[in-house]
């Protein structure tokens, strides 16, 4: 006899009140992990879209807010309200290239994609992108879709088939090869066709500038800000913003999960407390063998401890699954739109972490129960009927 | 008596406060020769459990002192005190009191690892206290697959378990049919022989029969110790 097998023993007599008050555990834990797992991917992706972005100042609207630069990143459908005439401006600024968008969005059997117009040439040149199956727009004009590598496996597009855009049917001319971003995720029309399939003559979305001489950022946004009444942001402003919103984000979701976490952990204080009263004679009995007070505190300690150990051990695995199977259909909205692409991470640091945290919460939980165990006078838990 | 293991001197106990205030043992001064086997009777509620929990360190008293083998014993701090429990006595309960969820040997074994020794040794002590008892086949069985009697004799092997020199038993037939009785008789007898010094309460005659001395207490004292060939005269 060791005293882990004692308390093995003690937690596997009461099989249902174990696996109920463990599952709690493993709930509150999963939904931890899960929130945590996500949260993680969501900034990883956010920091690559970023830098994927290959801009050092993106224009946008007059008053654009934080939302617009989480779409920005994440393909979303944004306001349309930078004229020709104002890119023109912008593109004639010397010493940075200027490229601007048209974001929309479309579907395909029911589910929403983006759109995105683009010039061509330009593009392909500024984002460094591959042709992987078809061929890419001959022109910058030129009629048809080219399409993410993620998006066409999705849908089972190949260069020859027919794509609906917004009613209209257009040939897949090629596929580009992964990017590992949003640009996977994408159709790609040229910008005088998006304008007109959504009817934004002469309207983009943004522009996204990149600056020959990278210490001359903020000069180059005066410089565009001087010359056009836009908002002009850096592209680290844009991820500090863009980060802001998905921390809170994230620490809403772990509070959320922090309760559920207590719930449990007053489950485990529960459950202990139970066994405490059950088992007084037997505490007692134990007493007279010969157990110290600090021995009965140990085996109770002991006991909730394994609660937190296997509660954390299967909260990570099924916290780790749930995020994988289940973020790419959690949310279709800006600000989680990110996860849809992207794997979740597994970090071992965030399995042992979580396996750590949940011991150390349902220790911190047996305290009580384990002094109170420890406490009882011998001769009042061996009369104990 | 000469040569005693066991020592009360003035040893009193009280509960409650003021009005409630109850005064279970008054002075009690006794000496436990070692390797006796000693009797305590009288009515019920006049201090016999209460003497043996003091004389087991199970409580403390609201004074005098209890000495056993030499060694005072509310001098000892807590864990100290629990060694010397786990060490030097042995309990046997009227009720058995094994713990449920182990076995018959798995009871022995914790005894044994409460007193600290290894895992490898715990097994076989086991088996060899079950067979003392006459238990060899019961070794698996958990309490309630036994009856009363082999669950008290179970209950006596796991007393046993360190070898200790002194056994206090509480009513350990109280709870017992006649045969019952008789099987943990008959390993009272064989304890005696091995010169365990016992310390039992009991209201059997047949077990008072067997004492070496008779401890009468009344109201929280001792009104009254007896020794064995007089224990016979007033049984007969």
């Amino acid at each position: 006899m060791t005293p882990n097998k004692l308390v093995y023993k003690n937690l596997t007599r009461r099989r249902g009140r174990f696996i109920f008050t463990l599952l709690g555990i493993v709930i509150g834990m999963a939904s931890f992990v899960a929130f945590m797992a996500m949260g993680g991917s969501l900034k990883a992706e956010i920091e690559r879209e970023s830098a994927a972005l290959g801009a050092n100042l993106v224009v946008t609207p007059k008053g654009s807010c934080a939302y617009e630069q989480v779409s920005i990143l994440t393909g979303e459908q944004l306001p349309t309200t930078i004229t020709a005439a104002e890119v023109a401006t912008i593109r004639a600024i010397e010493g940075m290239q200027a490229i601007p968008y048209l974001a929309e969005r479309s579907a395909i059997n029911n589910r929403p994609v983006s759109v995105m117009g683009v010039l061509p040439i330009e593009t392909k040149e500024f984002k460094g992108w591959q042709i992987a199956k078809g061929v890419y727009f001959p022109t910058d004009d030129a009629e048809g879709a080219v399409l993410g590598a993620v998006l066409a496996e999705q849908f089972e597009l190949e260069p020859g088939d027919q794509v609906r855009v917004r009613g209209t049917m257009l040939p897949v001319l090629g596929v580009l090869e992964e990017t590992s971003g949003k640009d996977d995720l994408t159709i790609f029309l040229s910008l005088p066709q998006a304008q007109q399939l959504y009817q934004q003559n002469d309207l983009v979305s943004y522009v996204a500038v990149r600056v020959d001489k990278l210490d001359e950022v903020d000069l180059y946004a005066m410089k565009i800000k001087a010359q056009v009444s836009l908002g002009v942001v850096s592209d680290k402003q844009m991820l500090n913003s863009v980060l802001g919103i998905v921390g809170t984000v994230n620490v809403t979701l772990q509070l959320i999960a922090a309760v559920a976490i207590l719930a449990a952990a007053f489950g485990i204080v529960n459950t202990m407390l139970t066994a405490t009263y059950e088992r007084k004679r037997e505490i007692g009995i134990l007493q007279a063998m010969g157990a110290a007070r600090s021995t009965i505190f140990r085996l109770f300690l002991l006991e909730s401890a394994i609660y937190g150990l296997l509660g954390g051990f299967g909260g990570a695995v099924l916290g780790l699954a749930g995020s994988f199977f289940v973020a790419p259909y959690i949310s279709q909205n800006a600000a989680t739109s990110f996860v849809k692409g992207s794997q979740t991470s597994v970090d071992p640091m965030l399995l042992l972490g979580a396996v750590f945290f949940s011991t150390l919460i349902a220790m911190l939980s047996g305290l009580y129960p384990a002094w109170k165990a420890a406490k009882l006078s011998p001769v009042e838990a061996i009369s104990y009927e | 008596m000469s040569d005693a293991i066991i020592k009360t001197t003035g040893l009193s106990k009280e509960y409650g406060r003021g009005d409630t205030r109850v005064r279970a043992l008054r002075g009690v001064d006794l000496e436990v020769p070692r390797g006796s086997f000693t009797c305590i009777v009288g009515p019920s509620g006049h201090g016999k459990s209460t003497l043996m929990h003091l004389i087991g360190g199970l409580d403390r008293p609201s004074g005098g002192s209890v000495s056993i083998d030499g060694q005072e014993m509310f001098t000892l701090k807590g864990k100290q005190l629990a060694e010397l429990r786990a060490k030097k006595i042995g309990f046997v309960f009227q009720f058995f009191n094994l713990l449920q969820s182990l076995t018959a040997a798995e009871n022995i074994e914790a005894a044994l690892m409460l007193a600290g020794v290894p895992e490898v040794q715990q097994k076989q002590r086991a088996r060899e206290l079950l067979a003392t008892v006459g238990l060899s086949d019961k070794v698996d069985a958990k309490p309630g697959q036994l009856s009363g009697g082999q669950q008290q004799r179970v209950a006596i092997a796991r007393a046993l378990a360190n070898d200790p020199p002194v056994l206090l038993m509480d009513e350990p037939t109280g709870n017992l049919d006649s045969s019952a009785e008789a099987e943990v008789m008959t390993v009272l007898d064989e304890l005696k022989r091995q010169g365990k010094t016992i310390i039992l309460v009991t209201h059997s005659s047949e077990i008072a029969a067997r004492a070496s001395y008779l401890v009468k207490v009344r109201d929280g004292r001792i009104e009254e110790v007896v020794t064995s060939r007089q224990v016979l005269k007033k049984i007969a």
